[in-house]
């Protein structure tokens, strides 16, 4: 059976956005939305898998929804602002799990807890709380190339949610992991998505499989034809998959059940006409 | 593994124990050939010994600590005016400028010297100025090659925790390359050892050690040379480990992921 659902306020906001590189267009008319889905009785975040052929500009639409690109025409908002997304308004990580190598793992974290706590007492109150709640509390005093992959990448997502708006965008969390630490990947992303209502995570991947067993809306992006039927000369989302209406996610074990299985089998059948 | 196949095996990493043995030993062999060396100009280390004992009476103590001195002076001034020069290059005004600066490292000594000599009050400032300006062309490049090397995903991480610009310069560049100009400083000091008695012997007011080396060797005192030489190059070590030390105190986190450590 359906969750029940419905969907609030727009969270975050791509709104026909263009990119061209020397005349070369990269992204064509991109528009799509997040909003707050809202589930009664229980904290529900959002997470969004965005899901593309290597080399059709998921990183480019990463980077202008970060903030740190601006695109040659349209724009991101985030929150309803009437103003494009500014820099560390979205958290990121990056695939390679980035820290300032030259500070602790705490002042790596208070780095990002400063920004929002203006007493120092408060942030670091605020960053031990996260790194218990990570597993990651006897860790504090350790340089980041003493942390294992999981505990960086762990580092490095608390960073950014201490910073950021409540959203979190992830370039290829599921890259080069073994099926433990996949499944622990997508066990640690639902969990910050359910920390608060608000929070949105858009994960940036080309594995089909880990998207879809952790997301709830898959964009699919690509050259091709858009929704109207017309070709565009740059990428853009070509279609949209609601996993909640399909009652495919928020399911322990669901990536057990053969209606996954066909899902999966669907997306990836789709994947490679792009 | 066996040391003894350790020691010629590929990336091979020995305990500290064993690197101390190896060094001795290499150590040891030097000094035999030295001592049995058939080349009747190359001095003995007991000839080379006497030679310091001589050079030291006659005041080498004294030379060795004005060059000693303006060394330093030379050093930290270079490092000033270089991470000066450097961490401009975040703003593009400065880039041509330290590009220009840096090509100069072409530039014979030689033939600044007039230049220097009018720009100068006293031996010691034109010296001071023709060290700074010759290890400066050099530390400037090997600074502005650290900072064009910082991956964009560090400015990128920077920004996404809402730093401003000239705080992500702070953290990403100063801050985050320290221990990388530790490392720089080092080659570049040891340059300056170098440069130095070329040009304590382009200006010999003050003295120096550069002086007595090239007066040494201007009436082929061999042992005399070598007395200099290895004395410099034991004050030179002194000032790469004391440097290296200080990198290990400040940056504790440098080494971490290095296999040779």
């Amino acid at each position: 059976m359906v969750t029940a659902y419905s969907l609030g306020k727009t969270l975050l906001k791509i709104d026909n956005v263009s990119l061209e590189y020397d005349g070369r267009p990269i992204l064509s008319g991109v528009t799509a939305e997040v909003r707050d889905i809202v589930v009664p009785g229980r904290v529900q975040g959002q997470v969004v898998g965005i899901l593309g052929p290597s080399g059709c500009g998921k990183t480019t639409l990463f980077r202008i929804i970060a903030g740190l690109h601006a695109p040659t025409s349209g724009r991101v908002s985030v929150n309803g602002f009437d103003r494009p997304v500014m820099a560390g308004e979205v958290g990121v990580v990056a695939q390679s799990y980035p820290l300032f190598e030259h500070r602790t793992v705490l002042g790596n974290l208070m780095l990002g807890a400063m920004k929002k706590e203006k007493d120092s007492k408060a942030a670091r109150d605020k960053v031990m709380e996260f790194l218990n709640e990570f597993e990651l509390a006897d860790k504090y005093n350790l340089y980041p190339a003493q942390l294992s992959g999981g505990q960086r990448q762990r580092c490095a997502i608390i960073q950014q949610i201490l910073c950021s708006e409540h959203f979190l965008l992830m370039d290829e969390p599921f890259s080069g992991l073994d099926l433990i630490m996949l499944e622990k990947t997508c066990e640690l992303i639902a969990k910050v998505s359910d920390m608060d209502d608000l929070n949105t995570i858009i994960v940036v991947t080309h594995d089909v499989t880990a998207a879809c067993s952790v997301a709830d809306h898959l964009w699919l992006m690509g050259h091709g034809p858009g929704e109207d039927g017309n070709p565009a000369a740059g990428s853009h989302i070509i279609k949209q998959y609601n996993l909640i209406d399909r009652d495919l996610c928020w399911q322990p074990g669901i990536i057990t059940t053969a209606r996954f299985t066909d899902f999966v089998r669907e997306v990836k059948e789709e994947f490679r006409r792009l | 593994m066996n040391h003894a196949v350790a020691v010629f095996s590929p990336n091979a990493v020995l305990n500290k124990n064993a690197v101390r043995i190896l060094i001795a030993f290499q150590v040891a062999i030097v000094i035999l050939l030295w001592i049995f060396s058939p080349f009747v100009l190359l001095p003995k280390p007991g000839e080379v010994l006497s030679a310091f004992g001589e050079l030291w009476e006659q005041g080498l103590g004294a030379e060795l600590i004005t060059s000693f001195y303006l060394n330093i002076q030379a050093i930290a001034l270079s490092t000033v005016v270089t991470l000066l020069l450097a961490y401009a290059t975040v703003m593009p005004f400065f880039r041509p400028i330290v590009a220009l600066l840096s090509k100069l490292r072409f530039l014979s000594l030689v033939g600044l010297t007039f230049f220097f000599t009018l720009m100068s009050k006293s031996g010691h400032e034109l010296k001071l100025s023709l060290l700074v300006f010759s290890v400066s062309v050099f530390f400037v490049t090997g600074m502005a090659d650290v900072i064009n090397g910082v991956p964009k995903e560090m400015f990128d991480l920077a920004r996404t925790l809402r730093m401003g610009e000239w705080r992500v310069v702070w953290e990403v560049i100063v801050l985050g390359q320290i221990d990388q100009v530790f490392d720089v400083l080092r080659q570049n000091a040891a340059m300056g050892w170098m440069m130095l008695t070329m040009v304590e012997g382009i200006v010999r007011s003050e003295g120096g050690v550069g002086t007595v080396l090239l007066d040494q060797n201007h009436h082929f005192r061999l042992a005399a040379v070598f007395a200099i030489q290895l004395t410099i190059l034991l004050l030179g070590l002194f000032q790469d480990v004391s440097i290296g030390f200080l990198k290990n105190m400040a940056c504790p986190y440098a080494s971490l992921t290095l296999e040779r450590k």
